[in-house]
């Protein structure tokens, strides 16, 4: 992907530049709105990584004018407020998604590729998804295998249904309960620890090794194929 | 001494009420009985001098002329009816009489008395035997030896009294009603403005910031207290908005930094080859979060115990909302070996925040979750009352000490069955009190008869439309 990084904290967007580069992904920074918008009209972008506080303008003004100037291109907002109403500002200005400071870079790389598969109308999905031994059966939501039959619950296939998704990369809590559950808090309860250790009991075959990893500070990950 | 004369709830238009008419009565009648007691007095002398004038004239005119001339004084008429004359004899004996029915019935004494001199005159005061009137009596010995009497009943000064007395009374009851117009101004610009103050008062009890102290009309004092509580009011107000921009700034300007350590600890824990190292990564990362989280707990709590939390209120199905929550908490129940139980009889659409309420919610799971020992239960129940809602979570715990009853909402307060192990700062109930203040809801805990403790947070639950049309 190439991106737009638009964040005045030089030290945060000098490591942000980083993550986006070990990614795979270009990025270009800009330290103000005006800057910004001067760039997006001279170069192509996948999606805008627009911090909220900027020097000159917030990021919601910078969204405005974007949207007005015609840039279609995908908006995730960095911000260091942390509610709903700011949120749904953000979105209202014509944002597509928020992450709040501080975050986990795979967080950060996982919302922009979900914000890049959907402006480009995803690829259809594989006919059979399979996790290790098991063939994912999306309309009756449960697994198969030729002889045996799992049922998952409904929270239990959204679930699988994101990490799967985002194979192979670590997701965080917060990633987690926000698109599972669309709770924008860290219960104190590890709600989601108990959820995938009843997942992993479900998927895992004994004597294997898991395809649900947990990433201690981090998060979780699927590997489909252990 | 005046605050125990009457009963708390007698109000205070009464008590002037009563107190003026007590203290105009007291004073009227005061006013009369000196004023009477003095006309007497005045009026006494006054009789005196006329009875021993009159002597003095009937005793010339008898000394002149002797007994005739007074037989034909008073053969030619005038004479008055309260006034009655007589001559005796040293001895007694009767010589003339004339005594007029209004005088009649004194008992005269017989003889003057002894060593009176000729022409000096004495006077005595006779009683009726039935009458209340009273004869004033004087007698002088005259030239001859014989002794002239001559009395005067003071019915007319009686007479003259009691008009007085009228008058006065007449007098003191327009001046107490006079005196009551202090009382229609006590009402209108004391009493009328404080209720109005009441009100306004008990507006801003209930949570409506905007509400102010009016009192138009109103006594300058007053007039003053209101300003002063008015300007209190809108320093409270400043102050509200000043912290709602200080959270702000201060979530900006502690994330920001926050964000730049997890971002260098995250590369450091990604690209480090030493297990030691990439742990100690792990824990400091699960430290940030945590971190993070508390002072976003502590700025909600902030922000929501001065209402200055910016909700997003949306219209909500509690069943639905309930049941997500439930079956969030339902696997880390049963890994600690407790049941987590849903009793949610019929659905309700309400206009809350549904994150915080979530969040308020969770909180109380999260307490439930760590203070109930294996085994127990757990039970998340909605009960409807009219136009209220409340939200409870109960367990089978060990329950609320009475200290915990009490201070187990202030913030950094943990319950007496907190151990080392119970996870939190005992910010989360503070957290959930703040939440439902937002909502201008509250929250309660009380211990359970049948064991265990049960906390809830209640919230208005008015006509969900109704009230989204009114925001």
């Amino acid at each position: 992907m190439n991106l737009l990084l638009v964040e005045d904290d030089t030290e945060l967007a000098r490591q942000t530049g980083r993550w986006l580069h070990d990614a795979g992904h270009t990025s270009t920074h800009s330290d103000c709105g005006a800057v910004a918008l001067r760039l997006l009209a001279q170069e192509p972008f996948d999606a805008v990584i627009l911090d909220v506080g900027l020097p000159d303008m917030d990021g919601y003004t910078v969204v405005e004018q974007m949207r007005a100037r015609g840039f279609g291109v995908p908006v995730l907002f960095l911000t260091a407020r942390d509610n709903v109403t700011d949120r749904v500002r953000g979105l209202r200005a014509g944002g597509d998604d928020y992450l709040t400071k501080p975050f986990a870079m795979e967080e950060l790389l996982a919302r922009l590729e979900a914000l890049h598969r959907r402006s480009n109308q995803a690829p259809p999905q594989p006919a059979q998804r399979m996790v290790g031994r098991w063939t994912l059966d999306p309309l009756k939501r449960r697994l198969r295998t030729e002889n045996e039959v799992i049922d998952l619950q409904p929270r239990e296939w959204t679930l699988l249904e994101v990490l799967l998704a985002n194979e192979g990369h670590i997701l965080t809590k917060k990633f987690l309960l926000e698109k599972v559950w669309d709770i924008q808090f860290d219960p104190g309860t590890n709600v989601v620890d108990a959820m995938i250790c009843r997942l992993r009991r479900k998927i895992d075959t004994p004597g294997h090794p898991s395809h649900l990893q947990t990433v201690r500070g981090k998060g979780y990950a699927l590997q489909a194929l252990p | 001494m005046l605050s125990k004369l009457f009963p708390d709830r007698v109000p205070s238009t009464w008590r002037l009420g009563i107190m003026l008419g007590v203290l105009v009565t007291g004073s009227t009648a005061l006013c009369i009985t000196v004023a009477g007691w003095a006309m007497k007095r005045d009026l006494g002398s006054i009789a005196r001098a006329v009875v021993l004038d009159d002597l003095g004239e009937y005793a010339v005119l008898y000394n002149r002329n002797g007994l005739k001339e007074i037989k034909d004084v008073f053969a030619a008429g005038g004479h008055e009816n309260d006034q009655a004359v007589r001559i005796t004899q040293p001895d007694g004996i009767v010589l003339f009489e004339m005594i007029p029915a209004a005088v009649d019935g004194y008992d005269w004494p017989e003889q003057a008395p002894d060593g009176l001199n000729p022409s000096a005159a004495m006077l005595t005061t006779l009683l009726h035997p039935t009458k209340s009137q009273e004869l004033l009596a004087g007698c002088q010995v005259l030239r001859d030896g014989n002794v002239l009497w001559f009395g005067r009943t003071d019915a007319e000064d009686r007479a003259y009294v009691e008009h007085i007395r009228g008058d006065l009374w007449l007098a003191g009851l327009v001046s107490s009603v006079l005196m009551l117009l202090p009382l229609g101004w006590f009402v209108r610009q004391v009493l009328t403005p404080v209720r109005a103050m009441m009100q306004s008062t008990r507006q801003l009890a209930e949570g409506s910031i905007d509400a102010r102290l009016v009192a138009p009309g109103a006594v300058p004092e007053l007039q003053a207290f209101a300003k002063a509580f008015n300007d209190g009011l809108d320093r409270i107000d400043s102050l509200t908005s000043e912290l709602q921009s200080a959270n702000d700034i201060l979530a900006h300007e502690l994330r920001t930094p926050l964000a730049r350590i997890r971002g260098n600890l995250e590369t450091f824990h990604d690209h480090t080859d030493n297990t030691a190292a990439r742990e100690s990564a792990a824990r400091g990362l699960e430290e940030i979060d945590r971190a993070t989280d508390l002072v976003q707990t502590i700025l909600t709590t902030r922000a929501g115990e001065h209402r200055a939390l910016k909700l997003h209120l949306e219209i909500v199905e509690l069943h639905a909302l309930l049941g997500d929550l439930h079956e969030l908490y339902k696997p880390a129940a049963e890994e600690r070996g407790l049941r987590l139980d849903l009793d949610v009889p019929e659905q309700r659409w309400v206009l809350l925040d549904r994150q915080r309420t979530n969040q308020a919610i969770a909180n109380l799971l999260d307490n439930a979750l760590a203070y109930t020992p294996r085994g127990g239960r757990v039970t998340l129940a909605l009960r409807v009352h009219d136009d209220k809602v409340r939200i409870v979570v109960h367990d089978s715990g060990p329950g609320l000490s009475p200290t915990d009853l009490t201070k187990i909402w202030q913030r950094h307060t943990r319950g007496s069955a907190a151990t080392a192990n119970t996870p939190g700062m005992g910010l989360g109930l503070a957290l959930v009190r703040a939440l439902a203040h937002a909502h201008h809801g509250s929250a309660g805990c009380r211990n359970r008869d049948e064991g265990g403790a049960e906390f809830w947070i209640e919230l208005p639950a008015g006509d969900p439309l109704a009230s989204a049309n009114g925001v």
